[in-house]
């Protein structure tokens, strides 16, 4: 404490310690930016939904435009999930999770500080709109055609687009850190089995981070090209189809929900059992039903789409898959409840959020399922009922979740305790703001208020309903301000915590609050998932889990392997959209005045380039300089005759007459070909800058061995990429 | 043909399957008598029998695309994996298949079955000619078999460990579900035979006008079967392989 205030007084230091933070890649500080970006962010959203509801409080109002309005609420959404809610459970996840296992830091520093800074980065590209023509005014949805140029002109939608991009890309980079991390740097003892619940299930939403978000990546590629490159991928009138635009935005956002709810999932499942003094009930079934979440999660987006008019078929199984989902979230509630069940239960602030988040969350859980129904939905989905709901999932269960979260590691933190007395003003604040929003709009969606409207009729019950909705905003506003109002407080002037306030069992309380830089002095010894429990009762241990050996992969396979396994969902979906349009007839260019003939010879080239990496790689291990360097160079040259191949092949297009904007086919022909070939080229760029290594001496040590292997599997990737490229485009045709 | 009528009539006791099965009761009992695990085993045949003689596999002749999905997931994965359930703990395979039992191979086995049967050509051969749908018959169930045998083998020691075996399961999951999903929302007839059968029972108007079973509905349902069921089937797996590595005695002791 004192420190900080040398800090702040003295200006040498003071300059130090802001480039410090600024250029940190210490997993801890960049944990606190990210929180604090989450935080700055909560109030720019808060302030939109508020003046949101201020609208919405008496019929015919007229404070905000109708398109002003339109814009507020896709801000507030897209702020809320993407700037408020990720970075703020990613910010916990940076902080505790390396603690967690015993590791000193994330398993790759510069890409986590990376990760951090595209999200500040996205943050004012999206509201950058402002100034430069008009926010974005289409949902956070974003839906085809309305996000299209000929009816959004104004650049709103390519921010937002290019903002979520960058964001998407600094959250790929946080799932391939956090997956590395728990696989290569856990500490003696740490085995797979032992992990704590936080840290697995942050561990399995990883990789449903890589499963969905680059399908929303290949999504907004596809409609910024159609904004900027005269694209028709989304729009009817030139064939495209707006349909297609829905299923990918949901085959990434309804996984998007479970990537923001499973981490307070693992919140709740670590403060819940510290709070009522007794280990989580059937830690097996909580951290199984997380992986039968993440794998149904990718089913069911299909029941955001009941309206669409999918036909039965698709509604049926959708509605199945939908319902089904609710068994593994079910089981989770039931293990959190049986936690409960005959502990002695201490209601500290955290343990409240805790039982609010149980209660609110089951409630939400219920309106979902009412939701999975198809004929339910086409009465409710379009109206407040809908809007209620979510936000029983969003607020009544991730909000809360955090709130809970953060005065529970808030003193490993900072090393003070947060007040109990102003947490206790939090709590009851937002709990019956919450309620008094929220509950009264799902009786006003079942009469039939709709969403997205920016005013309605004085029809009767609609006025006061709403007004009660919006008096509710204003607690969970004054409950922020007390919040911010106890971290401020609490930061100076807390009660000093010592290293283990709630006398809890995993590892980071087994270290000085807050950790030494590099976290642990000496890592405890572990034999079960409550190590702490075993120190402080040696007499009666927990029973240990499995045998203590660590199976400790290195981390740079295991970061190169996730970021390919996200590559493949990227290009999945390019090649899927392909194939959806392939299958209808177009006028125009088409795939069969291709030159296959051409493009195979360059195929060829592409593919031996696969085969010299090798022998380079091989060459390396042999220590055999010259012959390697010789495999290198005529790995780069197969690459770049390829890549020629490509650009001659462009050319002759683009003499014909034929470009992006042509047709159909050539705007899935250019995208899917292109995006191969920037990959190919980065790739190329990548093995110069490796070929100019080694030529200046530098292949001789361990850390130039593991960096080529992850370069080969990255150029042997996009080569694999290209056989299914090379197939759907060239060879598909000609079997017709 | 009511419906009651083709329920009732359209059950094929062919000759081969028959015997096949009764041969391979016999052979069973001869192999393992009362070490094999037979209940697996009697659900197995009870399965194969539905797919290959019940009205199911009249329909899948050439009538119904979602039934002959039906029969291909029965085929592919719920009859090996019966199979290789009944076979006796102690088993071990001959060193001669080693290779087979590499996961490369079983993961392109399983997924492959499913890709190539559902190359255009292939799947309406396999609809319409006897001999040909006996060849899919039988590389269904082989494939299946080296599919499940990297999860299924009876030895604890030839299986995968738990977390390689649910990544082996996951990916085969969504290389199956994206051929589901260009099935459900592909607008031409992948399988064109079903577009238009040849009306052998009489059955085709019960089909499209009293079922309601329109051509286009009949491919996007049996996408569908390919992309959920068939998902829920590899999730279950998926999630005995976590109770299989949360198990407190590790079968590995008793093996």
């Amino acid at each position: 404490m004192t420190m900080f205030r040398d800090a702040v007084l003295d200006p040498a230091k003071r300059a130090h310690y802001r480039l410090a933070w600024i250029s940190t890649v210490d997993h801890k500080r960049i944990g606190v930016l990210y929180m604090l970006t989450g935080l700055f962010f909560l109030v720019v959203g808060g302030i939109e939904a508020l003046v949101i509801r201020l609208q919405l409080a008496v019929p015919n109002n007229h404070l905000v435009a109708p398109d002003r309005f339109n814009q507020l609420f896709t801000l507030h959404g897209t702020t809320m999930i993407f700037l408020v809610a990720m970075p703020l459970l990613f910010g916990f996840v940076n902080y505790v999770l390396p603690l967690q296992i015993g590791a000193r830091d994330m398993a790759f520093p510069r890409l986590n500080a990376f990760g951090y800074w595209c999200q500040p980065f996205g943050g004012i590209l999206l509201h950058f709109s402002i100034l430069a023509g008009g926010a974005p005014a289409v949902g956070w949805f974003s839906y085809a055609p309305l996000s299209e140029t000929p009816y959004s002109s104004s650049p709103g939608v390519d921010y937002w687009a290019i903002a979520l991009f960058v964001l998407g890309l600094g959250t790929i980079s946080f799932a391939v850190n956090t997956i590395a991390t728990v696989i290569s740097l856990r500490g003696p003892g740490m085995t797979m089995r032992r992990l704590p619940l936080f840290t697995w299930m942050n561990f399995v939403n990883s990789f449903l981070i890589l499963i969905a978000l680059p399908v929303l990546n290949a999504g907004l590629a596809m409609i910024l090209i159609d904004r900027r490159l005269n694209g028709h991928f989304f729009l009817p009138f030139r064939g495209g189809s707006a349909v297609l635009w829905q299923h990918i935005f949901w085959a990434f956002g309804h996984p998007e929900v479970y990537i923001v709810v499973l981490p307070a999932f693992g919140m709740i499942s670590e403060m819940i059992p510290v709070f009522s003094r007794k280990p989580i009930f059937g830690y097996e079934f909580v951290a199984a039903s997380t992986v039968a979440i993440v794998v149904l999660s990718s089913l069911v987006w299909g029941h955001h789409m009941f309206t669409v008019g999918m036909g039965r078929a698709l509604d049926l199984f959708f509605i199945i898959t939908s319902m089904l989902i609710a068994i593994p979230t079910g089981v989770k509630v039931l293990n959190w409840s049986a936690t409960l069940v005959g502990g002695r239960i201490r209601f500290g602030v955290p343990m409240l959020f805790c039982i609010a988040f149980l209660i609110q969350f089951t409630l939400a859980g219920l309106t979902g399922v009412s939701h999975a129904s198809a004929a339910l939905d086409w009465q409710t989905k379009n109206s407040y009922y809908l809007v209620a709901h979510f936000h029983f999932v969003f607020v009544g269960a991730i909000v809360f979740a955090m709130l809970g979260a953060l005065p529970y590691w808030f003193p490993k933190m900072s090393g003070r305790m947060m007040s109990e007395s102003l947490g206790r003003w939090t709590f009851w604040l937002w709990v019956i703001g919450f309620n008094m929003t929220f509950i009264i709009q799902h009786v006003l969606g079942l009469n039939g208020m709709p969403r997205r409207i920016f005013t309605y009729p004085d029809i009767p019950g609609w006025g006061w309903m709403n007004m009660v909705s919006t008096i509710g905003v204003f607690f969970m506003g004054a409950g922020s301000l007390v919040l911010i109002w106890n971290i401020a407080r609490s930061y100076f002037y807390g009660k000093v915590a010592g290293d283990n306030p709630w006398d809890a069992w995993t590892l980071e309380w087994a270290t000085s609050s807050p950790p030494p830089h590099e976290n642990f002095l000496a890592v405890p010894p572990i034999h079960s998932r409550r190590p702490l429990w075993d120190i402080a009762n040696p007499d009666r241990p927990d029973p240990v889990v499995g045998d203590d050996q660590v199976l400790l992969p290195d981390h740079n396979k295991a970061g190169i392997l996730a970021f390919l396994f996200s590559e493949v969902g990227f290009f999945g979906t390019l090649i899927l959209a392909y194939l959806y349009f392939y299958a209808h007839p177009q006028a125009g260019p088409g795939p069969k005045g291709l030159d296959v003939q051409r493009t195979l010879v360059f195929s060829v080239c592409l593919f031996a380039s696969s085969f010299t990496f090798w022998r380079s790689e091989v060459a390396l291990h042999n220590q055999r300089r010259g012959s390697m360097l010789g495999w290198l160079s005529l790995t780069i040259a197969l690459g770049a005759v390829f890549l020629g191949g490509q650009a001659n092949e462009y050319w002759k297009l683009f003499q014909s007459g034929v470009d992006l904007s042509t047709n159909l086919f050539s705007t899935t022909f250019f995208t899917l070909t292109g995006f191969h070939g920037v990959h190919v080229l980065i790739g190329l760029i990548t093995l110069l800058i490796f070929l100019w290594l080694a030529w200046e001496g530098d292949s001789v040590s361990a850390k130039f061995d593991a960096a080529f292997k992850c370069v080969g599997y990255y150029w042997h990737f996009v080569d694999v990429v290209w056989v299914f490229v090379l197939f759907t485009v060239y060879i598909l045709p000609l079997l017709r | 043909m009511t419906t009651y009528q083709f329920f009732t009539t359209a059950w094929t006791w062919n000759s081969i399957v028959l015997s096949l099965v009764i041969l391979s009761c016999v052979a069973y009992w001869l192999a393992f008598g009362r070490r094999g695990r037979s209940l697996y085993f009697a659900g197995g045949i009870v399965v194969f029998l539905l797919a290959l003689v019940s009205p199911l596999s009249a329909l899948a002749n050439g009538y119904v695309f979602s039934a002959h999905m039906v029969q291909h997931i029965l085929l592919v994965l719920i009859v090996p994996a019966l199979l290789l359930l009944s076979l006796p703990r102690s088993l071990t395979l001959g060193s001669r298949f080693t290779y087979l039992t590499h996961p490369v191979i079983g993961w392109a086995a399983g997924v492959g079955a499913m890709w190539l049967w559902h190359a255009p050509a292939l799947c309406n051969a396999a609809a319409t000619s006897g001999t040909v749908s006996a060849i899919q018959t039988t590389s269904l169930l082989l494939m299946g078999s080296l599919f499940w045998w990297q999860v299924l083998a009876p030895r604890e020691e030839q299986r995968l460990s738990p977390l390689a075996g649910i990544v082996y399961l996951f990916t085969a999951c969504t290389a199956c579900s994206v051929l589901g999903i260009i099935l459900t929302f592909a607008p031409v007839s992948i399988c064109p035979v079903y577009q238009h059968p040849v009306d052998r029972l009489g059955m085709l108007s019960t089909i499209r006008n009293g079922w309601g079973l329109t051509s286009d509905r009949d491919q996007q349902i049996g996408g569908l079967l390919m992309w959920v069921p068939m998902c829920a089937i590899y999730a279950a797996a998926i999630l005995a392989q976590m109770a299989r590595w949360h198990s407190p005695q590790p079968e590995r002791s008793s093996a």
